[in-house]
């Protein structure tokens, strides 16, 4: 008996109990709808944080200090004269700026809000591809105190209301700065609303913190490529100037985005691995449907085996009957996880991401189950007693 | 055409032993149509089965063909009750799911014959016991005498070297029992070889020899002279 003609009696088998079929297929169908949409959904998750790294950058990097606990400010600290030598020395860095992040409110005319202030320079607007719709940016003059800043367009809306807010005052922290300048931020980070960037010169920001130090430098290579050895190179200029060793770190935003990528892989996987067990469950209701399928045609199994059946063809054919529903639960599956990981994903607001290779794995996979929880049924069907089983009413 | 030597049939359980068949040695030519007879627990259909191969006997030989049946693995026996022997049920034994065609197809699927083949030789026994015009029906749905047909054209698609059919009457009522009974005798005379074991008289009067069973043995064989036809009226 050849392959062709086992998986035609298998469908005829099975067309006959449609029904049990059907409902023999249920766990698997869940099982792998399961997997598809947390893999999908996971996936898509990752392709869109790569996505977003690309739209921000993948050429962007920072250096900062490795501080040791209890070490005093002061020593090792960038200072202005850093950036300007590391400009001059590493060509491959075209921009590079001192960036302070501190929170703060800013107050308008109508309203407040809370707003994420870095304190930088000119060069700031190339690196983080920052978008001026109305006014300017920062201008490069290293510690100019000019008590001024570049508003987020949407938050300058809510604290000004319809007022036009370049050349107005707002306060940063109860000071009083002059808007110079709008800002569109795009989306924000994976469609989560962010809090706003608001950008005032380094000097300034160091004035509201209290803190006259530089936090931490950020670039931009023109060559992707170069980038390794730009940070590298950096971090040697900062080191023979502070005469200090292992105290500068730099770091790209697409390193650190694939640390991030890992994360989620590692979370994907593990409520994979769970979605997993329930297709194993499912595969144990398949293995139960064919051992009652197998007593229920005993007499079935009688006939083909006076009939000239060997024992492997018998096994074949439930062999078969089970990977073929096995593979109908996956194949239905696949078309509910894609469902399922589109609603998902719509709900999240990224893009589900079905891709070849794990349709490809959970086929295999259903596959798989089918001859794993298969083998003991058909194995009990093709070692009946011919006698006996004819005898079976 | 067949051939056993003491052929015994022990059937053990446990302590208790059981001797379904002792000693019998008998001979079947090419082209006999035999019927054997005896009470139940008589040891013929243990004697059927070991004919069928689907029992090995305890002791003694077996040759069917020339070839020495008992010696034979599971899948070479498999084989032969494919090639050699065609058998018919006193259950008829359809598969009911599937179509008269395909029930009378099954031992040429096993056999490996392509599916061309298959149909030709398939449409062609059932049109030699008068029911292809029901091919594509399902046995419920046609008569137990025309089952019992459908069932002898299954015996006879892979042209086997002899019918086995166990009471193919027994379940049958005498109309529908001489309409297949006369196919027996048609194929009789076409050369077939069958053996077939009934307890009726009038059944086994269609053969031309009688073997008699009673307690595992062999006690008495007949030889009818009287065609059938004169007997059964």
């Amino acid at each position: 008996m050849n392959f062709i003609e086992g998986l035609r009696l298998a469908l005829e088998s099975l067309w006959v109990n449609k029904m049990r079929s059907s409902l023999t297929i249920l766990g698997v169908v869940i099982g792998i709808a399961a997997v598809i949409t947390v893999v999908a959904v996971g996936q898509g998750g990752q392709a869109v944080l790569m996505a977003e790294l690309q739209k921000i950058g993948t050429n962007i990097f920072a250096i900062s200090v490795n501080w040791q606990e209890g070490e005093p400010l002061g020593e090792h600290d960038f200072t202005y004269q850093d950036i300007a030598v590391i400009k001059e020395l590493v060509p491959e860095i075209t921009y590079l700026a001192p960036t302070n992040y501190i929170s703060a409110v800013v107050r308008g005319p109508k309203d407040k809000k809370p707003a994420q202030v870095i304190g930088t320079e000119a060069d700031y607007a190339q690196i983080a591809n920052v978008k001026v719709v109305k006014g300017r940016f920062l201008s490069q003059r290293p510690g100019t105190t000019r008590a001024v800043v570049v508003l987020d367009q949407a938050l300058a809306e809510e604290i000004f209301g319809r007022l036009d807010p370049v050349g107005k005052r707002v306060t940063i922290n109860n000071r009083p700065v002059q808007v110079i300048g709008l800002t569109k931020e795009e989306g924000g980070f994976l469609g989560i609303q962010t809090i706003k960037r608001i950008y005032v010169p380094l000097s300034f920001a160091q004035d509201i913190s209290g803190q006259r130090i530089i936090q931490q430098m950020e670039g931009i290579v023109a060559n992707r490529e170069k980038i390794s050895a730009a940070m590298a190179k950096a971090v040697i200029v900062l080191e023979r100037r502070h005469n200090v060793k292992d105290r500068y770190k730099a770091i790209s935003l697409e390193e650190q985005m694939k640390i991030a990528g890992k994360i989620t892989g590692i979370i994907t996987l593990i409520i994979g691995a769970v979605a997993g067990i329930s297709l194993l469950v499912g595969g144990i209701g398949v293995m139960n449907i064919m051992l009652v399928s197998v007593t229920e045609r005993t007499r079935e199994i009688g006939i083909r085996l006076a009939l000239g059946a060997r024992r492997k063809d018998i096994l074949k054919q439930f062999l078969i009957e089970a990977i073929v529903l096995c593979l109908a639960g996956g194949l239905l599956g696949i078309i509910i996880g894609a469902g399922g990981s589109m609603l998902v994903a719509r709900l999240a607001k990224w893009p589900p991401l079905i891709s070849f290779g794990t349709v490809l794995i959970a086929f295999a996979f259903s596959a798989a189950i089918g001859i794993f929880f298969g083998l003991y049924p058909a194995g009990r069907a093709a070692k009946m007693n011919p006698i006996e089983a004819l005898r079976q009413e | 055409m067949i051939t056993v030597k003491q052929l015994t049939k022990v059937y053990q359980s446990g302590k208790i032993s059981f001797t379904a068949l002792k000693e019998v040695s008998v001979a079947i030519e090419k082209g006999e149509f035999v019927a054997v007879m005896g009470p139940s627990g008589s040891g013929k259909s243990t004697f059927l089965n070991i004919l069928g191969c689907l029992d090995r006997p305890t002791s003694g030989s077996y040759f069917l063909d020339n070839s020495e049946v008992s010696l034979l693995n599971e899948d070479e026996l498999a084989r032969v009750r494919n090639q050699k022997i065609g058998f018919v049920f006193q259950t008829f034994n359809l598969l009911p799911r599937l179509n008269i065609l395909r029930n009378v197809e099954l031992p040429m699927i096993y056999a490996g014959a392509p599916a061309k083949e298959r149909r030709q030789r398939a449409q062609e026994v059932l049109n030699q016991v008068g029911l292809l015009e029901w091919a594509g029906h399902r046995p419920p749905e046609i008569s137990g005498g025309e089952r019992q047909r459908v069932a002898i054209a299954r015996a006879l698609v892979n042209q086997p070297a002899v019918i086995l059919a166990d009471e193919p009457t027994g379940n049958l009522d005498s109309r529908a029992s001489t309409e297949v009974m006369t196919i027996f005798k048609k194929l009789h005379r076409q050369g077939t070889t069958i053996v077939l074991v009934t307890h009726e008289q009038e059944i086994a009067a269609y053969a031309k020899r009688i073997l008699f069973f009673r307690d595992g043995q062999l006690i008495k064989e007949e030889i009818i002279s009287v065609p059938p036809e004169v007997n059964n009226r």
